[in-house]
């Protein structure tokens, strides 16, 4: 196994059978701390039943909450071939916020459909966030196969309505696997509960994807959290793409100004370069006005500096927005208050049916595509190019809103 | 066939956070119990069945005594009904041996002097709860295929249970989702009714003053435990 490690998201309406799949994932590669598992099945069988996958995850939380696990909302499993961190979207704002935050970070997805209930709304809303945010290594499972009699006729049915809904938002699976997460049927191996299927288990589907591209590869973007003046002025930021090494001839944005990178800081440490996803400090040739917000860029490769964007939004307020309403508009540590100056249209984002062009308002769980007009310049670029700083967040008092951009508006 | 589910401190926010719909049911809220001193479950459940504030005659025998508490069918709302089942209610026919072994065992959890004698009995007293709460779903479950006119099953797990482990969410959760599908066996028109709730006293469970109730036919306001004598009076002649 090499070091590689593949960060996904398994998603689906709600009693589909996510937290029994994590459960069976971790059991079957053994990655369950010891003696859960038993005192789950213990629990179980005092209450009569067989045992429930599902709360293995509840399990981990408790342990989580009480401080005893120190991670808090990843979980982790391996197979032969790599790492693999399980995403945790723990309710449906949640999953919504974190995928277009971008704070989950997620590669790849799961999606989870239940043999008897068939796609339901959630599956929908989900299946079209992950459109929306142009992930494209998605598997889809059919869970539940066990109650349905493990039968061709319910799994090919119930693929067939993904599948055209799927193709609908351009998410194309890499396959649809019929699975029984509770019985263990395709997840980890073949329990010949299913001879008609011939398709990979879901691990072996997994390992088929691809991680991503380091983004050590990708141009420079350090964005600016804040600046230090202690016995020299350090800027401190993050390198959300590309590396940044003392004696880099920088650009700081928006103003445009230019100058080096005299010293690249980490406490206790001599360092002279700093990596993708690194939190470090950097001091500069000359002394510029640098604030926190700013994008720290090389001198090509340069990100758009713009007060007008194109982009879309999935809303999440049950306050809807209203035509005129000024909203602060986040994207990596830029804030600034913007005004959306047209909403050019308005999808229900379960039925993916068009309410209306050119609309006054945007209402909870729908989405749109808008021109939003900031108060100042905001250093952004096109979500598919460079997710960073493609994405962003509408909020009031609370996030009200996520989006990609899709263009900058001259 | 009317039917009572009867819970033993079932906590109204924990039916919300482990979203058992079954136990929701269309209409679900807190009974008001302020009217008692303190929310015994002998004192409420004598109350519920008698229709009256039964907490000065029940307290009034002794914290010992009270728990050999049998009602008369004649002095319960039970008597309107040609063939009711009830099982295991406190204060009318619950099993005393029962009660009484979780009771010892509480009280020798609480005595143990070290923490591996602590283990020991909590192991005990929760497998013993667990055992009688099998026999209890089985019970109920033969009774609602019988030819009776009222079933009241009473289901003393959340309590027992809750008192000492009330602070382990998993296992109350799974107890919870237990009796959520209990709920959801039921396919006649059912109430489901708690005495008390439960709030968190570390890692264990004490009594919270106030009940749960649900039915999927009408909205009950915030009644009292007393009310339900004279509101199942009511719906036994109506076909709900």
């Amino acid at each position: 196994m090499n070091n590689e490690k593949l960060k996904f998201v398994i998603v689906g309406h709600v009693d589909h059978g996510k937290s029994t799949l994590i459960g069976r994932l971790l059991y079957d590669t053994n990655s369950l701390p010891e003696g859960r598992l038993e005192e789950i099945k213990q629990l179980c069988e005092s209450l009569g039943k067989d045992i429930e996958f599902g709360y293995v995850m509840d399990h981990l939380e408790e342990e989580r909450d009480q401080g005893i696990t120190i991670d808090t909302a990843q979980t982790f499993f391996n197979t032969e071939k790599r790492d693999y961190v399980i995403i945790d979207a723990p309710g449906h704002v949640e999953f919504v916020k974190n995928m277009i935050s971008g704070a989950s970070q997620a590669e790849a997805a799961v999606l989870i459909v239940d043999a008897e209930e068939g796609i339901k709304e959630q599956t929908k809303r989900h299946a079209y966030i992950l459109g929306m945010l142009g992930l494209s290594q998605v598997i889809a499972v059919i869970n539940k196969m066990d109650l349905a009699g493990y039968g061709r006729e319910r799994f090919e049915s119930v693929k067939k309505d993904l599948l055209d809904f799927l193709s609908n938002i351009n998410i194309r699976p890499s396959c649809v696997i019929p699975i029984s997460a509770k019985n263990g049927d395709f997840i980890a191996g073949r329990t010949g509960n299913m001879d008609w299927y011939k398709g990979p288990t879901l691990l072996e589907a997994l390992d088929t994807f691809r991680t991503k591209e380091s983004a050590n590869n990708k141009p420079l973007r350090y964005v600016v959290q804040d600046v230090y003046s202690f016995d020299k002025r350090i800027i401190a930021g993050r390198v959300e793409s590309g590396m940044i090494r003392k004696g880099d001839k920088i650009r700081v944005l928006p103003s445009g100004e230019e100058t080096k990178v005299k010293s690249v800081e980490e406490y206790l440490k001599n360092v002279t370069e700093a990596e993708a996803g690194k939190s470090t400090g950097i001091t500069t040739e000359d002394k510029l006005f640098i604030d926190r917000g700013n994008v720290i860029v090389g001198l090509d490769d340069l990100p758009a500096v713009t007060n007008r964007i194109k982009a879309n939004v999935f809303w999440m307020d049950r306050m809807p927005f209203k035509k005129g309403e000024s909203l602060r508009f986040r994207c990596a540590t830029q804030e600034v208050n913007c005004e959306i100056e047209k909403i050019s249209r308005v999808i229900n984002s379960s039925t993916l049916e068009l309410i209306a062009e050119d609309a006054d308002e945007i209402k909870n769980r729908e989405v749109a595509s808008i021109i939003i007009k900031t108060d100042r310049p905001v250093v952004v670029e096109n979500f598919n190019r460079m997710e960073e700083l493609g994405r962003f967040v509408l909020g009031r008092e609370d996030t009200c809103a996520g989006g990609i951009i899709t263009e900058m508006v001259c | 066939m009317l039917i009572i589910f009867a819970i033993d401190a079932l906590e109204y926010t924990l039916v919300e956070e482990f979203n058992c719909n079954n136990l929701k049911q269309k209409f679900y809220g807190k009974t008001n119990i302020r009217e008692f001193s303190e929310p015994k479950t002998m004192v409420l459940w004598s109350s519920f069945m008698t229709g009256k504030n039964m907490e000065k005659e029940i307290v009034a025998k002794g914290d010992r005594e009270m728990w050999n508490t049998r009602l008369d069918f004649n002095d319960t709302f039970f008597k309107q009904f040609k063939n009711p089942k009830i099982i295991d209610l406190p204060g009318f026919n619950y099993i005393k041996e029962q009660h009484e072994m979780e009771r010892k065992l509480l009280k020798e959890y609480f005595d143990a002097k070290d923490e591996e004698g602590k283990k020991k009995v909590r192991t005990a007293y929760n497998n013993l709860s667990f055992e009688h709460h099998r026999k209890i779903k089985q019970e109920f479950s033969e009774a609602l295929k019988g030819d009776y006119d009222f079933v009241l099953g009473y289901f003393s797990v959340a309590d027992v249970i809750g008192h000492l482990n009330f602070g382990n969410r998993t296992m109350m959760k799974m107890i919870y989702r237990d009796l959520d599908e209990i709920a959801g066996t039921i396919k006649e028109p059912y109430i489901v009714l708690s005495d008390h709730g439960m709030e968190a006293v570390g890692i264990f469970g004490d009594h919270s003053n106030y009940g749960f109730w649900s039915t999927g036919f009408k909205d009950l306001g915030s009644p009292r435990i007393t009310d339900f004598a004279g509101m199942i009076k009511g719906l036994s002649d109506v076909k709900l």
